[in-house]
């Protein structure tokens, strides 16, 4: 034992093939185990007494770690720790805004996008605004996870009245208000809500709206091809058997592909045009009738 | 005064030479560096981690320091027999007790200040305004270090090094509960009243010291407010110290 360093190198080949080994057995990308051994926020609270701030921060991480490892990973994709991990987040720091705001969405959009619990989101979001009683973001993101996913049109333009009159509150939210009232749930409020979202929002939620202004988009050109059809069906006076024909006709220049690059499925029995249900934009329960 | 003096300088100089020292502030600016790694995995909340962990950081390692080199100030002396040819010199034991209380008292200011600064560093490397805002809640943090270190002292005036140190972080960890203690008849309704009510006021509330939260949400500490809290930290130091005083007067250093 003259030279323990020359001996330390072959030995941490060893722990290098070792851990090859390992790998081969259980996986390299293995991902951490789903478990949460504390869950309820206040006795979590309890066990940080003036680290509050401190362990909310590093819940939040967790939070953020385990959708994004869910999404990519998880088989279940239900992401069963999304709601106890936001909860615990917000009783350590009841002001954290971000917690309320993107964990709504996390939690509110469809599987496998989110957790698929849009009542869960409105209860987190309902429960941020009672914490931070001046902010009108967090009420606006209620007033939008109202109309998109609950379809509560009233109470989605109450909410969105109630944060035009917060401080600092953003001049549109009252036409947006009055136009759900006025217009229900059509397709251009859902638009400008999700660009709303798009441009306050970053990371994960920034993408995930992006995809919904897609979807809209893919639902919109859709209707616009199922009008060129019924153009194409008015000069023939028949129906086109493919959208191929309308695009003979000169009616259609482009090709009739969503932003995906998937074809639109056409049905030459009612003329009708939808997103291929093998398109990522793909989402049958906001198709129009 | 001059005699207080010289022993508290003493005492900075010896415990700036402890090992425990610069392992704990390692661990304090790596803690808040890593802030700067954690900021990025988060979303929206970079600034407020960076805060939240360097603020952390100076209360638990300050707490961490002051326990664990507290506790050996007067023993460490007793045990090595350095403290017999210093009482033999004209230096009452008053001057020697509250002299090594001040020594790491400076010891912690310094510790704090640099921490301070490399938390400010962090902030401007990542682009934020190094916001002298925090000190509204670090001086607190200080207020409350000071009042461990008086602990520590008193602790290690009536027992051993280590029993001491489970003592004072047992205090520590109380005072830390205050708000449980007060509210302990919700739970336990069979309490007498007075019980909550005295060990609340009896022990110290460290809860008093921590505006953590309150000064990284921008949120404003009144003058009056730290005023009150730097009499609390006071007044229960000068309690703790002079019944520290009276235990090492009385303490047959044979």
């Amino acid at each position: 034992m003259k030279r323990p360093a020359i001996l330390a190198l072959p030995v941490l080949a060893l722990v290098f093939w070792v851990q090859v080994r390992i790998d081969r057995q259980l996986g390299a990308a293995r991902t951490q185990q789903d478990v949460l051994y504390l869950w309820s926020g206040p006795h979590v609270r309890r066990l940080f007494p003036g680290f509050e701030g401190l362990a909310a921060d590093l819940y939040w991480l967790r939070t953020v770690q385990y959708f994004g490892s869910s999404r990519a990973f998880a088989q279940d994709t239900r992401m069963p720790l999304l709601g106890p991990l936001l909860d615990i987040t917000v009783t350590l720091d009841p002001r954290m805004e971000v917690a309320y705001r993107y964990g709504a969405i996390f939690l509110g959009e469809p599987v496998p996008l989110g957790a698929g619990r849009p009542r869960e989101a409105v209860a987190l979001l309902e429960r941020g605004a009672q914490a931070l009683t001046d902010n009108w973001r967090i009420r606006q993101d209620l007033g939008f996870l109202l109309f998109l996913y609950l379809d509560d049109y009233r109470r989605a333009a109450e909410v969105l009245l109630e944060a035009s009159r917060r401080p600092g509150a953003a001049f549109w939210l009252k036409n947006m208000a009055a136009d759900i009232l006025a217009r229900g749930g059509d397709r251009a409020t859902a638009r400008q809500m999700w660009r709303q979202i798009y441009e306050q929002s970053e990371g994960v939620v920034r993408a995930n709206a992006l995809i919904n202004l897609q979807v809209l988009e893919a639902f919109e050109q859709a209707d616009r091809l199922t009008r060129l059809v019924e153009e194409l069906t008015r000069r023939h006076g028949r129906r086109p058997r493919s959208l191929d024909e309308v695009r003979a006709s000169g009616l259609l220049r482009s090709p009739a592909v969503d932003s995906s690059g998937t074809p639109f499925v056409y049905d030459a029995e009612t003329g009708r045009v939808r997103v291929s249900p093998q398109s990522i934009l793909h989402r049958p329960d906001r198709e129009s009738p | 005064m001059r005699r207080v003096g010289a022993v508290a300088f003493n005492t900075y100089r010896e415990t700036v030479r402890e090992r425990v020292l610069y392992n704990l502030v390692f661990f304090a600016i790596l803690m808040t560096l890593s802030g700067v790694l954690l900021g990025q995995l988060s979303i929206r909340q970079d600034e407020k981690i960076i805060k939240d962990i360097g603020l952390a950081s100076m209360d638990l390692f300050g707490t961490l320091i002051a326990i664990f080199i507290g506790v050996g100030l007067v023993n460490k002396e007793i045990e090595r027999r350095s403290l017999y040819p210093l009482l033999a010199k004209p230096l009452a034991r008053e001057e020697f007790f509250v002299g090594k209380f001040l020594g790491l008292c400076f010891t912690l200011l310094v510790n704090v200040a640099v921490m301070t600064v490399g938390l400010w560093l962090t902030l401007a490397a990542t682009g934020r305004r190094p916001d002298p805002h925090l000190l509204a809640a670090i001086f607190p943090i200080y207020l409350g270090l000071m009042l461990v270190v008086a602990l520590a002292l008193v602790f290690s005036t009536l027992t051993s090094p280590a029993l001491a140190a489970v003592c004072t972080v047992g205090v520590v960890l109380v005072g830390r509960f205050s708000d449980v203690i007060r509210s302990m008849r919700e739970v336990a309704p069979g309490v007498p009243r007075w019980m909550p009510n005295g060990l609340y006021y009896l022990l110290p509330n460290f809860r008093n010291f921590d505006f953590k939260d309150r000064v990284v949400y921008g949120d404003p500490v009144s003058a009056q407010t730290l005023l009150w809290v730097t009499a609390y930290a006071l007044l229960y130091v000068a309690v703790l110290i002079l019944g520290g005083l009276a235990v090492f007067r009385t303490r047959d250093l044979q």
